[in-house]
């Protein structure tokens, strides 16, 4: 048969790169709507090749869009000719395209597709966009589930190469699944710290010196001079409580010069960072913060559409279902290091927790509350800040709190030292140079009210809360020690 | 017909001499003097030389523990000294007899450490809340300075209100949880039945409403020196478990009035005084409504519960 005989020449092809030269009066159906209602429809979709196989006279495709595929069919018939068949089949995988087709139902449920109960006979395909022809990974390689390679013999992606090409990467089901999460983490961190009275506030990100001791800091030149990257918006929410704004939050990028190559450390991170006013007692503060992750927690379980998120990506990453208690279960610290050396742990009251002992204690805990998501109260104040507030007590301990996410610490936290005079005094305990934390005493000099807060990792709660780890998985453009791209 | 036939290997006939006694023993009233013992033992000890070691270890073994003794004595008054007039104030109001006064005791009825957390977690279902540990955690709070904390598990998505509150209005002065000398927490889960967890790497989780009951009511008596009343004690906590809690219409009937028989002749049902017998039988007598139609005995004897003062609770979330 030649080119002349193709009565389905107008069918298919490659049409000119879209430049907006036309706004055509179609609607394209997304692939998440085609359900048995729609059988017998012709209608339009957009999607990426997932895959395609010919057979004969027939060319079976999945159209990929997002996290939802289905099953196309070209067929040598009245509405495609052979060469049609053929041109589909040779579309290059992961390239766009728009299809016309008839939704028809199956008898037999598609198990490998999203949308099992139709499938798409296609009577019009046009690419939209090709793709190259050799993926530097591919899709299934990079879905499939860890360890299942190994046994069959089939392949899986390791990190860097997922890193390295983290577009195609980024379009797999389960990165779909995880930054949707992500995204719900942060809108139901925002919801409910604005339903609790709290205002968003934006801090700056460049700043003059050092916002907090311990971790170091990026240095970046600035005209003349130079800058740091803000390793933490402290000192602005603290501000932010001495101009009377009573309880503020924000959602921004935190930088961390730490040499860190761990599972869980990047040098830059989203911080979501809380800072309140109290009236009598920082355990105020405590249950307003442990509410809130509380909330976001019983959003993910209640909400159908983090579930399906949660199961995609268990699909890959199988781990067990997050568990909490509400209200939060607190601990103190001595509670800790007596259950630590219930189980042979030596260390002093006073020691702090290193990361086993923090995983054991998630364990402990894990037994007796089962309970994924705790509060540990009452830190050592010879391991924390020199701002953390003494206990007024027992001066061996501070009013400061870490919370823990499956026996990982992803908030820290204080009552701070409002009082300039007291500070100064922690700060010469320290050894800080009192000319460089100036202007945060400064700040405390002209009546500040009784405060505590404390910041979390975006990427780390979500890693955590999924059961992942590695927080490069929910980190979308990681940044560590090691990768400065893409 | 016997399916094999075999010889006798012995005669059926033959007379033993079986020895009636096992070990003879020379005759102690038949020595003449206490003297006379003391130089026979001695004589013994040297004849035989493990009698000799053994004392030597068992010497050994007691010094070990007067030793013990001691530094448990030295870390009780250097950590529980607060504690001690706490105990001494409750004492006074306890009505419980027989009880033991301060956290060294607590430490050795919970075996565990001192220092350590003495926190008990309990795990319920909200859909059947056990009543009869409410009443015991009043019981622990007349005996005990004890932190309460109600929660609820992630694997149940609503309790009802009065379940958050059961334990009574939440201590919020910010006190550490050090200085309490019990902490009770009830997590309301998604659980087939009762669990108490306490030392998990010591000991397994205690599971069933009754089994956890007894638990907690060991805080609060030394242990029962009456083998009799401790089993007719447990009789009752079986009885209201499997018969009034799970039984037929029949079975609670028959329960009834075997608690009528029993309460014409006393006052409590185990006992001088309310125990865990009267507190299982009154608490499923109200939660399976059974309380409304019973003999006069009987509901004076629910009235007497009521009035101990232990029952607020119960009676407040029946009325809801």
């Amino acid at each position: 048969m030649t080119d002349e005989d193709d009565f389905a020449e107008d069918r298919y092809g490659v049409p000119p790169m879209l430049q907006s030269q036309a706004r055509l009066d179609r609607v394209l159906v997304r692939v998440q709507d085609l359900t048995a209602e729609k059988a017998g429809q012709l209608l339009w979709v957009r999607a990426r090749i997932h895959t395609s196989r010919a057979k004969g006279k027939q060319c079976f495709l999945v159209l990929r869009q997002q996290q939802f595929n289905v099953q196309a069919l070209v067929a040598v018939g009245d509405r495609a000719s052979k060469q049609m068949v053929k041109f589909a089949a040779n579309i290059t995988k992961e390239s766009i395209v728009d299809v016309e087709g008839v939704v028809r139902k199956v008898e037999q449920k598609i198990e490998s597709c999203t949308q099992q109960d139709v499938e798409l006979h296609i009577e019009r395909i046009f690419v939209v966009s090709q793709a190259e022809p050799r993926l530097p990974l591919q899709l299934e390689d990079a879905v499939r589930p860890e360890g299942e390679g190994d046994e069959e013999g089939r392949a899986t992606v390791n990190q860097d190469t997922r890193l390295d090409n983290r577009v195609i990467d980024l379009r797999t089901t389960t990165s779909q699944a995880i930054f949707r999460l992500q995204s719900g983490v942060c809108q139901l961190f925002r919801d409910t710290l604005t339903s609790k009275g709290f205002v968003e506030i934006q801090t700056p990100k460049i700043i003059s010196a050092a916002s907090e001791g311990g971790a170091n800091v990026f240095t970046v030149s600035y005209f003349k001079t130079s800058a740091y990257l803000a390793q933490s918006p402290q000192l602005y929410k603290q501000m932010c409580i001495c101009a009377d704004f009573d309880k503020v939050f924000c959602v921004g990028p935190v930088f961390r010069a730490e040499d860190s190559n761990t599972h869980r450390h990047l040098t830059e991170f989203v911080g979501l960072d809380i800072e309140m006013t109290f009236n009598y007692h920082y355990h105020e503060v405590v249950e307003s913060i442990a509410d809130t992750m509380v909330q976001i927690f019983k959003g993910l379980r209640d909400r159908y559409e983090f579930q399906t998120e949660i199961q995609t990506v268990n699909k890959q990453y199988p781990s067990e279902p997050f568990k909490f208690l509400e209200p939060t279960l607190r601990l103190e610290y001595w509670e800790a290091v007596a259950m630590l050396r219930q189980a042979g742990v030596e260390m002093g009251d006073e020691d702090d927790l290193s990361t086993p002992n923090e995983k054991l204690l998630g364990r402990l805990v894990k037994e007796k509350y089962d309970t994924d998501f705790y509060v540990l109260d009452k830190y050592p104040l010879a391991v924390r800040p020199f701002y953390t507030m003494p206990d007024p007590s027992n001066p061996k301990y501070s009013n400061s709190y870490d919370m823990f996410m499956r026996g990982e610490e992803i908030l820290s936290g204080a009552q701070r030292v409002h009082d300039a005079e007291l500070l100064t005094e922690r700060a010469l305990h320290h050894n800080i140079d009192l000319e460089k934390i100036k202007a945060y005493i400064d700040s405390f000099r002209f009546g500040a009210p009784p405060h505590a807060g404390g910041g979390i990792g975006l990427e780390r709660v979500t890693m955590l809360y999924l059961g992942l780890h590695n927080v490069r998985q929910t980190s979308m453009f990681p940044r560590d020690p090691k990768r400065l791209t893409p | 017909m016997s399916m094999y036939q075999i010889r006798p290997t012995s005669r059926s006939d033959v007379e033993f001499d079986l020895p009636i006694c096992m070990y003879k023993l020379a005759n102690i009233h038949s020595q003449q003097s206490r003297r006379a013992d003391d130089d026979e033992a001695h004589q013994n000890w040297q004849v035989y030389p493990e009698v000799k070691a053994l004392q030597n270890r068992q010497d050994e073994i007691m010094r070990q523990l007067y030793e013990l003794e001691a530094v448990v004595s030295g870390l009780t008054k250097m950590v529980n000294t607060p504690d001690v007039d706490l105990d001494a104030a409750s004492m006074s109001q306890a009505s419980v007899g027989s009880a033991l006064s301060n956290s060294l005791d607590l430490d050795q009825l919970l075996r565990q450490d001192c220092g350590t957390p003495r926190d008990i977690v309990i795990n319920a279902n909200p859909a059947q809340p056990p009543l009869s540990l409410l009443v015991l955690h009043s019981m622990l709070c007349q005996r005990y300075s004890v932190l309460s904390g109600i929660h609820m598990h992630s694997s149940v998505f609503a309790v009802p209100p009065e379940l958050l509150s059961c334990l009574g209005p939440p201590i919020i002065n910010g006190c550490s949880r050090q200085h309490f000398q019990l902490i009770f927490t009830i997590i309301w889960k998604d659980v087939p039945r009762v669990q108490l967890k306490f030392n998990t790497r010591r000991m397994c989780t205690v599971e069933g409403e009754g089994n956890v009951a007894r638990f907690l009511y060991r805080l609060l008596l030394a242990p029962a020196k009456d083998p009799a009343l401790a089993t007719v004690m447990d009789s009752w906590v079986d009885t209201a478990l499997f018969q009034l809690a799970e039984g037929c219409a029949k079975e609670q009937k028959a329960v009834v009035q075997a608690l009528n028989f029993t309460l014409t002749k006393n006052l409590w049902l185990a006992g001088p005084e309310l125990s865990l017998a009267d507190v299982l039988c009154a608490c499923w007598l109200m939660q399976t409504g059974i309380a409304a139609t019973v003999p006069i005995k009987v509901h004076k004897w629910l009235e007497s519960c009521e009035n101990s003062g232990h029952f607020c609770g119960v009676y407040s979330l029946l009325r809801k």
